[in-house]
């Protein structure tokens, strides 16, 4: 029984991590219509920013935390403008331009850290424990700041002026922009929103699960994963989806053991991607 | 082929049609009876349903209840390209053509598809040259003026040899010049390859001129029928189409 | 009169095969040579390399005639890759013949249902599910362990045989995989020119197409199918080279390289397939002491092609050829092979 619940806080811990993740993803394909090859990049620059701020120029990791996070904004915000938008009408373009990127991104990170995973752990240490349920503290503090973050991205979208504009171009692009949004503002403002948000879980998760070139590859499998349970390009869909998903895993994890876990995960979604291309709580197909 | 080709005895009956969209209700309960052969005009303002009506009848989205039957064949929910086999064709609201290629090409590829023979070209020639499609013979369709694409459009349904058109706003976007090209298209359809032709279109000049027979659709139903001539001239028809009259997308344009 | 007219448009009879098609198939044959012109087995391993490459990614240039990007080649490797190995080392099966027709009928046979299933989705919805396929067949890899050998792979295949004479050496591996490799150029270039309105169609209008009697999905699903079956032969060839069936020939990842060669070189024609695999693999090859840099360098190259060169090497060469001579240009300088060949 101690198992099971301590198995369940981790699939929750997961599921927080893995809704910071596919947020950012979703509102990308939301608004801007972009399968973001590269979210996973920007979750891996976002652990060497940290770590390099943290570990090697000794700042406080808050401080590191804030850096990630402004650099993975900023470099999702260039990205956007340079790039992205030029090709953005043509949805192959788009595709194949964040896929380079992420091996652009992937590779840059080798070349400056090297394959080896370095010493980057969590600053804070010791383990919660009520009766036999143990429950690490730093992943008490990773739940908390995931979900704080989940909770300001929803405020953001469903209660300032920014959230209703970045939903009206959900809704249409040109009637958006026809209606006098500041788009030329506002889709780099998501794009860099979904990547700064990467990139923090990134500078937050790391430490405590693995830091190395190549953790992006299955970053990028489960937000795919989570995005297409929840319905591309809904927010809800997505947070409720990235809670199943952890929660699958951890317990997959627990009692069937090896990659059995990710392999139901997989052969699920397949099901729901033939049976219900829009997900659990998605709308209408998107026209692609 | 699927089915059996349609004979020149088969009519089309719309039994009791209703569609909605989530929330949105198009239409409830729209009856209508086309004879084969016979030219019957479907006028409505915008939004009314009309290309919605002939995505039902040609297979491309289901109804939410109700039949089409093409004789005794049910039509409607069977795959598209099934009831094109069938002679039941239809063109878009749109320009609609294969881009990058040529007017050959897409003459050739609605033949092919259709399992025609190359033999109905010379049957459309007359046709081919009079819309001006021969002159831009080796051009590409996206290239060419926004009339001749439909032309070329409207060309490529007729030469599937169909029995049935439907007529998705043939003329909308054609320059005034250009519209007794869907007079000659529309007689040509009739006495040519003795086809049925349903016709949705807002030029009521054009009507008038071609339809022996319409029915207009509005706010969901069927709210006239009759020949044009009385049907134009009744109130509430006047009045449904005081609204507004801009052109709609009609998602037959591929992104 | 106007009869006259449309018969004499008609007249010009445009080639089954365009000068792409010609051009590459006698590239790839001309791989038969290299084993008798050298005996470097660093040219040879090489040569061997660019055509699997070359070879898988044909999967990738036929869903592309749809318009549809596929990330499922590497399932499809692997399928036929494990379907030899299975074949030759449970079975004893060594014929190169039955090997050959195994790898590609295998995996073409599997991809009916599955494309029945996820064909029905377009643009993005289609690009993720074959992510999602290429996954869960990697990870299959390794849970299947009675009959994949799971992590450890299947090792110690016996030497292939053609007509009971073993196929042992350096040279003779090339061979099989020149073999192979021409097997599936022949079939893409015949299938695709095959049926090149059909796939034209689809991809600029697939509406139209399905209005004027076209059964899209048929041809959708028959496309997978023999993506699938070229894909195992280059899987073949894989295993064959390695004589080891393992997980990690069969990396998701990978499928990223087989986009980036049909991309780079060309999407527009078979040689921009072969192309992009020549330039690549090479250049893979030639950054060899940092290995690790290739998908960087892959990366910005596509990022470069997509900006500002969207036809590709081949597509860039053509235009040139064009400028060069005017605009009457013929044969192999054709921009659009779909349709459009042989205009004059
Ligand atoms: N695929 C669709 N999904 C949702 N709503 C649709 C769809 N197609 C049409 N509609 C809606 O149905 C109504 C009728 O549209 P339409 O048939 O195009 O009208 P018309 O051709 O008479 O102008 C409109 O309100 C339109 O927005
Ligand atoms: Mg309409």
């Amino acid at each position: 029984m101690e198992g099971f619940i301590a198995t369940g806080l981790i699939g929750i811990s997961l599921g927080s991590q893995y809704t910071l993740l596919a947020l950012g993803f979703t509102l990308i394909f939301g608004i801007l219509g972009v399968v973001n090859f590269a979210h996973g990049g920007f979750y891996v620059m976002g652990g060497y920013v940290a770590y390099y701020c943290s570990a090697v120029l000794g700042l406080p990791y808050v401080v590191a935390l804030l850096i990630a996070l402004a650099a993975t904004f900023v470099l999702g915000w260039l990205f956007e403008v340079l790039i992205l938008e030029r090709v953005i009408d043509d949805h192959q373009a788009t595709l194949m331009v964040t896929m380079g990127f992420y091996l652009v991104l992937a590779t840059g990170i080798l070349v400056i850290f090297g394959a080896e995973s370095p010493e980057f752990s969590f600053p804070i240490s010791g383990v919660w424990r009520v009766g036999d349920v143990y429950f690490p503290y730093a992943n008490m503090v990773v739940l908390g700041a995931c979900l704080a973050a989940i909770v300001f991205v929803f405020w953001l979208v469903y209660r300032t002026n920014v959230g209703r504009s970045l939903r009206a171009m959900a809704e249409d692009r040109t009637v958006a922009s026809a209606l006098g949004m500041p788009t030329k503002i506002l889709f780099p403002f998501a794009f860099a929103l979904a990547t700064g948000l990467a990139g923090l879980t990134g500078a937050l998760v790391t430490p405590i699960l693995a830091l190395a070139p190549h953790v992006g590859d299955p970053v990028l499998a489960f937000s795919f994963l989570t995005v297409i349970l929840g319905g591309l390009g809904s927010v809800t869909g997505a947070t409720i989806a990235a809670f199943i998903v952890g929660l699958i895993e951890a317990y997959a994890a627990v009692y069937l053991g090896g990659s059995k876990g990710a392999l139901t995960l997989f052969v699920l979604v397949l099901v729901i991607l033939v049976i219900r291309p829009q997900g659990l709580m998605g709308k209408e197909v998107r026209r692609a | 082929m699927d089915g059996a080709n349609l004979t020149r005895g088969d009519a089309l009956r719309v039994e009791s049609i209703s569609k909605a969209f989530g929330g949105l209700k198009v239409f409830h309960d729209v009856n209508f009876t086309m004879p084969a052969g016979g030219l019957l005009g479907v006028i409505g303002p915008n939004g009314a349903g009309k290309t919605t009506m002939i995505n039902i009848i040609s297979g491309r989205l289901p109804p939410s209840s109700g039949r089409v039957m093409l004789g005794d064949t049910r039509v409607d929910s069977q795959p598209v390209y099934s009831n094109a086999g069938r002679g039941l064709v239809r063109s878009f609201q749109q320009t609609a053509t294969f881009n990058d290629n040529s007017i050959e090409d897409n003459l050739l590829s609605a033949i092919r598809f259709s399992g025609k023979d190359r033999s109905v070209l010379e049957r459309l020639a007359v046709l081919l040259e009079k819309f001006g499609l021969v002159e831009n013979w080796r051009r590409d369709a996206n290239l060419l003026p926004y009339g001749l694409q439909k032309m070329l459009g409207l060309t490529m349904a007729l030469a599937t040899e169909p029995r049935m058109l439907l007529l998705d706003e043939p003329a909308a976007g054609l320059e005034k010049s250009e519209r007794g090209n869907i007079d000659d298209y529309i007689a040509f359809a009739q006495t040519e390859f003795n086809c049925g032709v349903l016709l949705v279109e807002h030029d009521m000049d054009l009507i008038k001129r071609l339809c022996p027979q319409v029915i207009v659709l509005d706010g969901g139903k069927l709210i006239a029928e009759g020949a044009p001539g009385e049907v134009l001239a009744r109130k509430d028809v006047i009045d449904a189409y005081l609204g507004g009259s801009d052109e709609e997308d009609d998602h037959a344009q591929h992104s | 009169m106007s009869n006259a007219t449309v018969s004499r448009l008609l007249e010009r009879r445009s080639p089954f095969f365009s000068g792409y098609e010609w051009v590459t198939l006698a590239l790839v044959l001309a791989t038969f040579a290299v084993p008798f012109l050298t005996v470097n087995p660093q040219i040879m391993s090489q040569t061997n390399l660019i055509l699997i490459a070359a070879t898988a990614a044909l999967g990738v240039y036929i869903m592309l005639r749809m318009d549809l990007m596929s990330f499922a080649v590497p399932s499809f490797m692997a399928i036929g890759g494990y379907t030899v190995a299975i074949l030759s080392i449970r079975l004893g099966i060594t014929d190169v013949f039955v090997l050959a027709a195994a790898a590609f009928i295998v995996p073409a046979l599997l991809a009916i249902p599955l494309g029945w299933l996820i064909l029905r989705l377009k643009g993005v919805y289609f690009v993720l599910v074959t992510f999602v396929l290429t996954e869960i067949v990697q990870l299959l890899l390794f849970e299947a362990a009675p009959l994949t050998g799971g992590a450890n792979g299947l090792v110690g295949m016996p030497a292939v045989k053609i007509f009971g004479f073993e196929l042992w050496d350096n040279s003779h591996v090339l061979l099989t995989t020149a073999g192979l490799a021409f097997t599936g150029f022949l079939i893409t270039a015949i299938f695709t020119r095959r049926y090149r309105y059909e796939f034209a169609a689809i991809e600029k209008n697939d509406v139209l197409a399905e209005s004027l009697g076209l059964a899209c999905w048929k041809y959708k699903a028959l496309a997978f199918a023999v993506a699938a079956g070229v894909s195992g032969l280059a899987g073949f060839a894989l295993v064959n080279m390695l004589m080891t069936a393992h997980p990690t020939s069969f990396a998701p990842m990978s499928s990223v390289n087989y986009i980036t060669y049909t991309i780079v070189g060309g999407k527009a024609s078979i040689l921009g397939t072969l192309v992009g695999a020549i330039l690549l693999v090479s250049a893979t090859d030639y950054f060899a002491l940092s290995g690790e840099l290739s998908p960087g360098l892959y990366g910005l190259l596509i990022i470069v092609v997509t900006l500002v060169a969207k036809g590709g090497v081949i597509g860039m060469l053509t235009k040139t050829v064009q400028r060069l001579r005017g605009r009457n240009g013929g044969g192999l300088t054709n921009p659009k092979p779909a349709l459009a060949e042989g205009k004059s």
